[in-house]
């Protein structure tokens, strides 16, 4: 509905659309969104990472991305958990202001199923044939892809399920596999943890753009807890990005630079990074809708397309061909008749001769070595 | 005495043979506190079945016990029950006579010190007569055999069974002073599991004394009599080897038996100490600890002769209790074998028998409990079955203290009388340091 919307008002300003406009318009060559959101920590006093992942979730289908082309990843059940006093709602903030969870969340990937391995074969798109359509990422070399991970993280690693880790290496390698397999045009980079910035360091790959709510070395904080759920409800990060991601629309001309500025070291405690190198537009001409929006690019033609003429039919000749039939017959892989005739006899094992005539001359010998030999004379 | 006896024996196999019937006999025979990599009868099944397919029964990490086991259980693995039972039997008659023969010789020393004038006068009724000493021997045997560890050993036909047996032998033929039968009882249990070569010693300081050889390092005839016994000893003991050897045609027994038991490579849990700290070790400070554990079981043989050379057969017995707490695999049979003290020493002078006795039968209590909420339960973890078994080894180390410090109390007043008085007359009182 608001495609169509956009269409007519496009269509009836196309005259009045400036050359600039219209160069702006197109000058991020991206056609589709896709958005990959994962939270990698369990357990109920990680509430914050399921809430900050879902608020993401929210802003960003708010903003035109439709399910289809989310990958939501949470690693535990927050809303339904049995310690929850409110169930099924997770909140942003306390006072319960901002319900993240809503109506109509749909998790691709839950609970167990959040591990490295899926999170890598789901970037990379190495699945298996058997995998559903909602857990795949389907991206192409027109899409602008946004990655937001939270979770505990430390200098190079971020941890998943409290069991196992992701490396910057390996996520590094995985986006230069996605770029040689040419499945993004432009890749944003979100990641809200402690020591965030380690986790972009390494990557090498053109047009990624990174952003991490803290640097090496440093914590990120959670912002407040409330006192009837009984945790923090979100980082601190996250929870100012939602606050700016709420003022922005499908339309709003909004730009990194001031997706740069929110939460400064005041608000925000530990001192939140980005990494631009790589990215080969200008981050103020990149829109935040380029990322977080699905922002359909029309393109407005004035030609027109004769379909008048008739398609031609070609015909086919069927050739009868008169196939020579040969009789087939198996062959037998393996002589089975030979082989079931012929059981190996059940050998039993016996000590050997040697063996029972030493042990049992020796028993004799002790034997008479202790009561005397006078009992030898018994015997014989 | 022959009566009583042969009604124990009885009682015993009935009671063995009615448990095997029953259904609790598989239940039993996994228990691991019963059974240990070492002994376990199933591992016997499988080596015997291996032989059978051609393949020699040390290959893969099965069967860990000797060749000779082997041998008598390829006659007798039909009649399994039999033998365990017969053990037992063997075992208890073993023990009887040798306690028997062992008042006899404690009457005598008695009889030559009361004449000889050398107990004080007011420890007249520590002094032992025949008439209480009547019923020891019955009472060792019934200890032995109606024990419940021994029971349940016997059930799970663990050859723990049969080691016992071994060292019961031993300990006969030590006390009869027969040195050759000695030797190489002894030598048997040594090659079953290594460590009742700790037992030498003791074995070795009754010998001398049976023979009036004093303990002088510096005379010939006590280094000829070691050098006697050893010779018998590591004789028997090589040509045990050997005949093992030519039994299967390979040495690949040794490191099977001996690098086994030495090296603790299996670490399933049981009523020992080595299994969780092994588990929980770095490679590189394992072979370290290995050695550590290892000499702590062998170890306190010179403090203990040396404070017991008087007294070898008490040797022997505190010696068998340290074994079967420090071994690398223990199993209830092994503590069965180290409760027969219990009847040696007066334990009127011993202080804490209740506590210890409480402890121990809570522990075997809690042993299956708390293995059932780690393994199957899932709401415990290793932690809380090693705590029973650390206490469990605590009460029995506490035991063997007990009843060591209850046996040099009665020494002690035997030879300073009983009411202790300190230089200046007051009253004092003796402190285990």
């Amino acid at each position: 509905m608001q495609l169509q919307l956009f269409v007519i008002i496009l269509f009836l300003f196309s005259p009045l659309v400036p050359q600039e406009n219209a160069g702006q318009f197109f000058s991020s060559g991206h056609t589709n969104n896709w958005a990959v959101l994962v939270c990698t920590s369990r357990f109920w006093f990680n509430y914050r990472h399921v809430a900050n992942t879902l608020s993401v979730y929210r802003s960003v289908k708010r903003l035109g991305i439709p399910d289809s082309h989310i990958v939501l990843m949470l690693a535990d059940d927050m809303a339904c958990n049995h310690r929850n006093p409110k169930p099924a709602t997770v909140f942003s903030h306390k006072n319960m202001e901002l319900n993240v969870y809503g109506d109509d969340v749909e998790v691709d990937y839950r609970g167990y199923e959040v591990t490295v391995e899926n999170f890598l074969r789901v970037l990379t798109g190495r699945l298996p044939p058997s995998t559903p359509r909602s857990k795949r990422l389907l991206s192409d070399d027109r899409s602008n892809i946004l990655i937001y991970l939270t979770g505990h993280g430390g200098n190079g690693f971020l941890k998943f399920q409290d069991s196992e880790e992701i490396s910057n290496v390996e996520l590094a390698d995985a986006f230069e596999q996605m770029w040689q397999k040419r499945r993004y045009n432009e890749l944003l980079f979100i990641i809200d943890t402690c020591q965030g910035a380690s986790m972009y360091e390494r990557f090498y790959s053109p047009n990624l753009m990174a952003l991490a709510s803290s640097q090496v070395g440093e914590d990120s904080l959670s912002h407040q807890p409330d006192l009837a759920i009984g945790v923090h409800l979100m980082d601190r990060y996250t929870f100012y990005l939602l606050e700016f991601l709420e003022d922005i629309h499908p339309s709003s001309k909004a730009n990194m630079n001031d997706l740069f500025k929110v939460c400064p070291k005041s608000q925000c405690v530990s001192t939140p990074g980005h990494r631009t190198d790589l990215f080969l537009r200008d981050p103020g001409s990149a829109l935040i809708t380029d990322f977080f929006g699905s922002v359909r690019k029309v393109e407005i033609t004035m030609e027109t397309i004769n379909l008048t003429e008739p398609i031609q039919q070609v015909e086919q000749n069927f050739v009868n061909e008169e196939r020579q039939k040969e009789t087939y017959s198996y062959v037998d892989q393996l002589p089975v008749s030979e082989i079931i005739h012929q059981k190996p006899k059940q050998k039993d094992w016996h000590p050997p001769d040697g063996f029972i005539l030493g042990l049992w001359t020796l028993i004799l010998l002790v034997f008479f070595k202790t009561y005397g030999m006078k009992h030898l004379k018994h015997i014989f | 005495m022959a009566a009583p006896l042969t009604l124990l024996l009885l009682v015993a196999v009935t009671v063995r043979a009615a448990l095997y019937r029953s259904s609790l006999a598989d239940l039993i025979s996994e228990r691991v506190e019963v059974v240990s990599p070492l002994t376990a009868w199933k591992r016997v099944v499988e080596g015997l079945a291996l032989l059978d397919l051609g393949v020699s029964p040390y290959s893969g990490d099965v069967f860990h016990e000797t060749p000779l086991i082997i041998y008598l259980f390829h006659f007798l693995v039909d009649y399994a029950e039999i033998t365990f039972m017969l053990a037992d039997v063997i075992t208890a008659v073993a023990l009887y006579l040798s306690v028997k023969d062992y008042n006899k010789q404690v009457f005598r020393k008695q009889k030559y010190a009361l004449e000889a004038d050398r107990y004080p006068l007011d420890c007249l009724e520590l002094i032992r007569s025949p008439k209480e000493m009547q019923y020891i021997p019955l009472k060792v045997a019934m200890f032995y055999l109606l024990n419940p560890f021994t029971i349940l050993s016997c059930v799970a036909k663990s050859t723990c069974g049969l080691n016992n047996a071994v060292i019961a032998l031993f300990v006969l033929s030590t006390i009869k002073g027969n040195v050759l039968l000695s030797a190489i009882f002894l030598s048997l249990a040594t090659y079953q599991s290594i460590y009742p070569l700790t037992l030498c010693a003791a074995a070795l300081l009754y010998l001398l004394q049976r023979q009036y050889i004093p303990v002088n390092l510096r005379r010939f005839s006590f280094w000829w009599f070691v050098a006697q016994y050893a010779f018998m000893y590591l004789g028997s003991l090589f040509v045990i080897v050997g005949l093992s050897f030519f039994l299967l045609g390979s040495w690949d027994f040794l490191p099977s038996v001996y690098g086994f038991i030495l090296s603790v490579p299996d670490l399933t849990p049981n009523i020992g100490l080595f299994w969780y700290f092994f588990a929980e070790m770095f490679e590189h400070f394992r072979l370290f600890f290995l050695c550590v554990f290892q000499i702590n079981v062998f170890f306190y043989t010179v403090p203990l002769s040396i404070k017991l050379k008087e007294h070898p057969v008490f040797l022997i017995f505190m010696q068998l209790a340290v074994i079967s707490i420090f071994k690398s695999y223990p199993t209830v049979g092994d503590i069965a074998a180290s409760f027969i003290k219990h009847h040696k020493a007066s334990s009127a002078s011993s202080l804490n028998i209740f506590l210890v006795s409480c402890v121990l039968l809570a522990c075997s209590a809690l042993f299956p409990v708390l293995w059932h909420l780690w393994i199957y339960a899932g709401s415990a973890n290793s932690n809380f079955y090693y705590a029973i078994t650390l206490l469990f080894n605590v009460a029995q180390i506490l035991l063997v203290s007990d009843y060591f410090y209850a046996f040099l109390r009665r020494e002690h007043h035997l030879s300073h009388g009983l009411y202790l008085k300190r230089k200046d007359g007051s009253e004092a009182t003796l402190v285990l340091k």
